[in-house]
């Protein structure tokens, strides 16, 4: 019995030992824990997005895998499918076997709060990519777009197209659960007010899901235009598929309100391109702002330099009927 | 004068009758909610509610629901569920479209597509009736896998750019109605005289109220299941082809809210009838329950999040009224 219960002992040491010695010691064992590559072990990078089954966050993924190869970095892609509760434990166990820098796609820090802590335990500095409206020290950077400039681009648009916003009936269509579209939808409504246009509804339209965004838009609208034939000289949407299901009520109603949205998506585009009731969409320009992030970290891998302000809200392209050919589609990133 | 002192002959004091106010609003407490809910939004916006544009908005609102909640009914008739119509119906949509987009002729990327909602459909119906795994657990898995193949048909992105003769199924009129309204009317009626007057259609509602009995009486219960199924699995796929054609695109998430108003619209059905049992009239009742509530608190610019509390609550007040239907019985 004694000579068993050794036995059991030594196996249970030995595998601890081996257990230990592949986790690496504390957070940053498996990388550089001084920061920045050490230059025998790769780079190791852990990202991870819960929006890899939508257009930009599929092609987020495969620029990333791709960028990581050029690199030579050693990289842990983990795809949430907005699933948080499948996501954040398999990043937190990542960074339990250690980092040196994690990035983040397009996954606001509300709702990754437990990797951040477990990030900033381990000491590993978290990149990110459009993951919030506002500098917050989760990150050490987050560069995103310029929600005022989306607005003021887009107000612009239909500033020219109405001859101005005085007295004319707009709608704003939102998502509150998506941070960018609930900041650019409040930021719209109050451009609009200032302007001095009515808010259609008297208040932001609220989409429930962005699955469903369009077809609820369309209920919405065509509802509204039912109820106020000839009620609407605009409808402003934080993304390109609701905006498409507004101009589809618009259209089938027969009305001559004007829309716009948000993205850049090929059908938006087509639809701009095609005169109909879709004014202008928004251009962000992700690929450049992944280099921007590229360049941050290998900066930080090369000496642990980390980027100097821990935001970045670039500008926009306003997509119209004149520049629309020339526009890359989100959509069509990848 | 004289009084006569008499005693009040023994009364049997009678039973009570049956037929009171509250049993009237526990039987026809649906029907009475969607007549209520009619005159409300018409007392609130008289000049729009009943006009024909409106009615016509919420026949087109409910076109597509009304298809799935048919096929919802269908295997809610044989006792079970099915969770993965929606999805079948989104997928249905993403594979016509891929393939008209691939260049294929548009009946038969439609004729594929149905293919494909027949076989999700027998899928279940095999998993539920014949490997006797519970509908739940089954559909759940094969949700769950259709929405992933709905993902790799679509690439994750919105398919668009249908052909002109495919749109027109789901945004063309006739006689100024959309023809999916037309549609939607066609399924129910047919969906409505086989449940109704056809030996498969009894059989189903004789599985649906006793398996067991069922079976002893010679109905082949497995095979009954696993029609309903399939027949489910056909009509979703009807649903999400014309949602594709009504939208002009196709996404492997769209319509993935009909699932709870699929399922919602039969409960609320079943309150239509004594029996409390799934049948497509009440299910027709909950459907326009739902797109009337639903077209009438935007008309009245009632905010989303509150409609939703809204039909969760109505949904409830319908299930329980179900409940004291079948404790009654």
């Amino acid at each position: 019995m004694r000579t068993r219960f050794t036995t059991l002992a030594a196996i249970g040491a030995i595998a601890a030992l081996a257990l230990a010695g592949c986790s690496g010691g504390g957070g940053g064992g498996g990388g550089s824990a001084s920061g920045g590559g050490d230059g025998d072990k790769p780079f190791k990078v852990i990202a991870f997005t819960s929006g890899n089954q939508t257009p930009i966050g599929a092609w987020w993924v495969k620029a990333v895998q791709a960028k990581a190869d050029e690199a030579g970095w050693d990289l842990t892609m983990i795809q949430g499918d907005f699933d948080f509760q499948k996501m954040n434990p398999q990043v937190e166990s990542a960074i339990g076997q250690g980092a040196d820098a994690i990035f983040d796609g397009y996954t606001d820090y509300a709702s990754i709060s437990s990797i951040v802590t477990a990030a900033k335990d381990a000491e590993i500095p978290m990149f990110a990519m459009d993951s919030g409206t506002e500098a917050t020290d989760a990150f050490v950077l987050n560069v995103t777009t310029d929600q005022q400039g989306i607005v003021d681009s887009t107000m612009g648009a239909f500033d020219e197209a109405l001859g101005g916003l005085k007295g004319k009936n707009v709608m704003v269509i939102g998502h509150d659960p998506h941070p960018g579209i609930r900041m650019r939808a409040g930021l719209a409504k109050e451009a609009l007010e200032k302007a001095g246009a009515n808010i259609a509804g008297g208040d932001i339209q609220k989409v429930k899901s962005p699955a469903t965004g369009r077809t609820e838009a369309l209920a919405i609208v065509a509802d509204y235009l039912t109820a106020h034939p000839n009620g609407l000289d605009a409808v402003w949407v934080g993304w390109d598929d609701a905006a498409l299901g507004a101009a589809q009520a618009i259209t089938e109603a027969g009305s001559q309100a004007k829309v716009t949205g948000v993205d850049a998506t090929s059908e938006a585009i087509a639809g701009i391109q095609s005169g109909g009731a879709f004014l202008a969409t928004i251009e962000q320009p992700w690929p450049s702002i992944l280099d921007t992030l590229m360049e941050a970290m290998t900066a930080y891998q090369k000496d642990g330099t980390l980027p100097k302000k821990n935001f970045e809200a670039v500008e926009t392209t306003l997509v119209t009927s004149e520049n629309a050919a020339d526009i890359t589609p989100s959509d069509k990133l990848g | 004068m004289t009084t006569t002192n008499t005693q009040p002959p023994p009364t049997k004091v009678p039973a009570q009758p049956r037929t009171s106010i509250g049993k009237f609003l526990v039987q026809g407490g649906t029907t009475i909610a969607l007549i209520a809910l009619v005159l409300f939004f018409f007392a609130m916006r008289p000049d729009v509610f009943l006009s024909f544009t409106n009615v016509r908005n919420i026949l087109f609102q409910v076109s597509i629901l009304a298809i799935i909640a048919g096929a919802q009914t269908v295997v809610m008739v044989v006792g079970d569920f099915d969770l993965s119509l929606a999805a079948t119906s989104s997928l249905a949509g993403a594979v016509a479209a891929s393939l008209m987009l691939g260049g294929v002729p548009t009946p038969v990327a439609i004729l594929v597509a149905l293919v494909v909602g027949l076989l999700i459909g027998i899928a279940n119906g095999l998993l539920v009736a014949y490997l006797n795994l519970t509908a739940f657990v089954a559909t759940l898995a094969t949700m769950t896998s259709v929405i992933g193949l709905a993902y790799l048909v679509t690439e994750g992105t919105t398919l668009f750019n249908l052909p002109g003769d495919f749109t027109t199924l789901g945004q063309g009129r006739f006689l100024n109605i959309p023809l999916p309204v037309y549609i939607a009317i066609a399924i129910s009626v047919i969906l409505w005289a086989v449940l109704r007057f056809t030996t498969t259609g009894r059989k189903w509602y004789a599985v649906g109220g006793n398996a067991e009995v069922s079976r002893l009486s010679g109905v082949n219960v497995r095979r009954g299941r696993l029609l309903a199924f399939a027949v489910a699995g056909l009509i979703s796929a009807i649903g999400g082809i014309l949602l594709a054609a009504r939208l002009g695109s196709a996404s492997a998430v769209q319509g993935s809210d009909n699932l709870l108003f699929s399922v919602a619209a039969v409960f609320l059905g079943m309150t239509v009838i004594k029996s409390g049992q799934a049948n497509l009239v009440g299910t027709m009742v909950g459907v326009a329950i739902i797109g009337v509530l639903s077209n009438g608190l935007n008309i009245i610019g009632v905010n989303s999040y509150v409609q939703q509390v809204v039909t969760g609550l109505i949904i409830i007040a319908a299930v329980t009224l179900s409940s004291l239907k079948t404790r009654e019985r």
